[in-house]
């Protein structure tokens, strides 16, 4: 690897992981469309602030967008809370015009700058390397990554000061007013971080990837984990393979980075999608069918609870009481045997011990839904489970 | 001895989008009574609750908490939220949400240690839901998600507890350990704010009765002013319940 290789990569990784932190509270917050909105509304904002410094990467540019961001938040609530109109419409008012004023600004100017719709959109990672900042005449670096490198520290910093205010105010903005903490400061610190993020990783990477990093990666990981913490290491890895997962898929079929990143970030949430444990497709579906068949057991066992008499319980009249094909009984009868629930002698099935002790445990549940006593049971049986 | 008073509201209005959902209400609270709110869907219950725990700015007038205004005793006050006003798939514990109760005292920047934990531990325990401590909250049933809510007020071991809907489907046995956890509470001389739907179990489990309708209809001891007028004043239908035994 040569070293504009490695500093595409690593601004790839910075500007994923400067992405996926507050990508993770909008994702929670319900939140996903307004950075779409932010990420076109600011065009105005970077406008204006080429036209005064003359430079894509200058601080006061990254602010008089930023600002233009938190603008597009305050315009949308403020159109809401007429009534009138609900969020999502809101929304799509608001963002078009900004944009287009953004445009017809950029169009209005075009001869003399050197700025164009697309490169704001869709960006160019691989041209970042080329753009540096020098120091005292020294080169120290790619621009764009000191910008996205300061941006993901200040963000950290704010997490790890506002841990704690970002999860009560997300969760329940009513206690959090009540307690003090309040929610009105917390979305809009959370709007500005956003704002800021997009504006500084636009001109590295396109303001339709900066998107896609915000909301896939926490996407993913939501659907992997029940813990606030974990949800938010899972984003930011998922953000860095996507960087880098991209970059090479971009290398290797000599294809746009910020198309590939999308495309891979697109794969890793369809497969998390598919093959998450709890939450996935496939184990939501297998999980369906368990049930079916422990509910059956259960018929099963009862059916025996109930009746002492040999004939009752005997293999062949059991498939034609309980009125089941050959196959579930097969499975069903299995299963309570796997499980030691019942024995099986001369064809004739009785209740164990243990199944005799499952069942009236479950009746008790199913009649009374106490989740107490039957805590064990939830590990061995889906059933029992939420 | 003349009774303190907990909290007082004075001529408060408060308007979603410039109208009002509540007209000039008065209302004063007395330290140590257990009162329900009775009203109608829609008759501003939960946006007084809001108004006084300044979560909502009231258009006009004004309320103290022990004859100050809210910010400024904010400690002395838990709330538990209508429960459909929280996302329960929000990726947390029952512990985790009972420790953000502590929130309020520990304030801004500072993070919850081992003392905030034993104290939420303590509180799921006296709700009967320890066993559930490290359950994601979407996995729990309404019932034990209303414990939780309850012990998360509980950990902010306060002076006045407002509640809303604290019954809100939950089972007999629920409703009775929860009723009996709020008895506990007046008995420690605490004040405790309940709004309530069920109006066959006021005279049973309340003191003090607000009857609420976008304007203030009565406020005072079950005793004296649970009665049908109130009711049908409150209803707009004739009420009749067999509160006079
Ligand atoms: N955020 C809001 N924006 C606009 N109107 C609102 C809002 N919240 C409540 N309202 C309106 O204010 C009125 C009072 O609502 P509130 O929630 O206080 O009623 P409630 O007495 O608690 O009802 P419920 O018994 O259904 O909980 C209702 O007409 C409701 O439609
Ligand atoms: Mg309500």
């Amino acid at each position: 690897m040569n070293s504009p290789q490695i500093e595409i990569q690593l601004i790839a990784v910075v500007v994923a992981i400067a992405c996926a932190i507050p990508g993770v509270f909008l994702v929670l917050r319900k939140m996903a469309l307004i950075s779409d909105a932010i990420s076109h509304s600011i065009l105005p904002g970077i406008v204006i602030g080429f036209f005064i410094t003359q430079d894509l990467n200058s601080p006061l540019l990254i602010l008089l967008a930023a600002i233009t961001g938190v603008i597009t938040v305050v315009l949308v609530e403020w159109i809401q809370k007429t009534g009138l109109v609900k969020e999502d419409t809101a929304i799509g008012l608001v963002f078009p015009a900004l944009f287009s004023i953004g445009v017809i600004l950029i169009a209005k100017n075009a001869n003399d700058v050197h700025l164009d719709v697309d490169a704001v959109l869709l960006g160019e990672l691989a041209f970042a390397p080329f753009d540096r900042l020098l120091l005292f005449g020294n080169d120290v670096g790619p621009k764009s990554l000191w910008v996205m490198g300061t941006i993901l520290i200040s963000t950290i910093v704010l997490l790890l000061l506002f841990f704690k205010e970002l999860k009560v105010s997300t969760f329940d903005s009513g206690l959090s007013a009540a307690l003090g903490i309040s929610p009105v400061i917390m979305h809009y610190g959370l709007m500005s971080v956003s704002s800021v993020t997009v504006v500084g990783a636009f001109d590295a990477v396109g303001a339709i990837l900066v998107v896609a990093l915000m909301i896939a990666p926490a996407a993913t990981a939501y659907l992997l984990t029940s813990d606030l913490k974990k949800m938010l290491w899972l984003a930011i890895t998922f953000g860095s393979i996507a960087a880098l997962g991209g970059y090479w898929v971009a290398h290797w079929l000599d294809a746009s980075i910020s198309g590939s990143i999308s495309t891979v970030l697109g794969v890793i949430f369809l497969f998390v999608y598919l093959f998450a444990p709890r939450k996935g497709l496939i184990s939501v579906l297998y999980r369906q069918k368990q049930q079916r068949t422990e509910v059956s057991l259960i018929t099963f066992l009862l059916h025996l609870n109930n009746h002492s008499e040999e004939r009752e319980r005997h293999i062949n009249h059991l498939q034609e009481h309980i009125n089941w094909q050959k196959i579930r009984s097969k499975t069903v009868l299995d299963l309570a045997l796997k499980n030691n629930m019942v024995t099986v002698t001369n064809n004739v099935v009785s209740l164990t011990k243990k199944g005799d002790e499952f069942t009236n445990l479950a009746l008790e549940y199913i009649i009374t839904n106490k989740d107490e006593k039957i805590e064990h049971m939830k590990d061995d049986f889906f059933l029992f489970r939420g | 001895m003349e009774q303190k008073i907990a909290i007082k509201v004075d001529d408060l209005t408060v308007a979603y989008n410039y109208k009002p959902v509540l007209w000039d209400i008065d209302l004063m609270v007395p330290e140590g009574v257990l009162m329900a709110i009775v009203g109608p869907n829609g008759a501003g219950k939960s946006t007084l609750i809001k108004a006084i725990l300044g979560i909502i700015k009231p258009i006009a007038g004004s309320v103290t908490i022990y004859d100050k205004p809210y910010n400024k005793q904010r400690k002395l006050v838990a709330y538990v939220p209508q429960k459909g006003s929280v996302d329960w798939d929000f990726p947390t514990t029952a512990v985790d949400v009972v420790m953000m109760g502590t929130y309020g005292k520990l304030g801004w920047i500072k993070r919850p240690g081992q003392k905030e934990k034993k104290a939420a531990l303590e509180a799921l325990e006296k709700v009967g839901m320890l066993a559930f401590k490290n359950r994601q909250i979407s996995q729990l049933s309404g019932g034990q998600q209303q414990r939780v809510f309850l012990a998360r007020a509980l950990v902010q071991n306060a002076a006045i507890y407002f509640m809303d809907e604290p019954f809100q489907g939950v089972d007999a046995t629920t409703e009775i350990a929860i009723i009996n956890i709020l008895k506990e509470l007046r008995k420690a001389g605490k004040t405790v704010v309940v709004v309530h739907h069920d109006l066959q179990t006021v005279p049973e489990y309340f003191d003090w009765v607000t009857f609420l309708n976008v304007k203030k209809i009565a406020t005072g001891p079950v005793k004296e002013i649970f009665n049908d007028d109130n009711l049908t004043k409150t209803y707009g239908i004739n009420y009749k319940v067999a509160v006079n035994k």
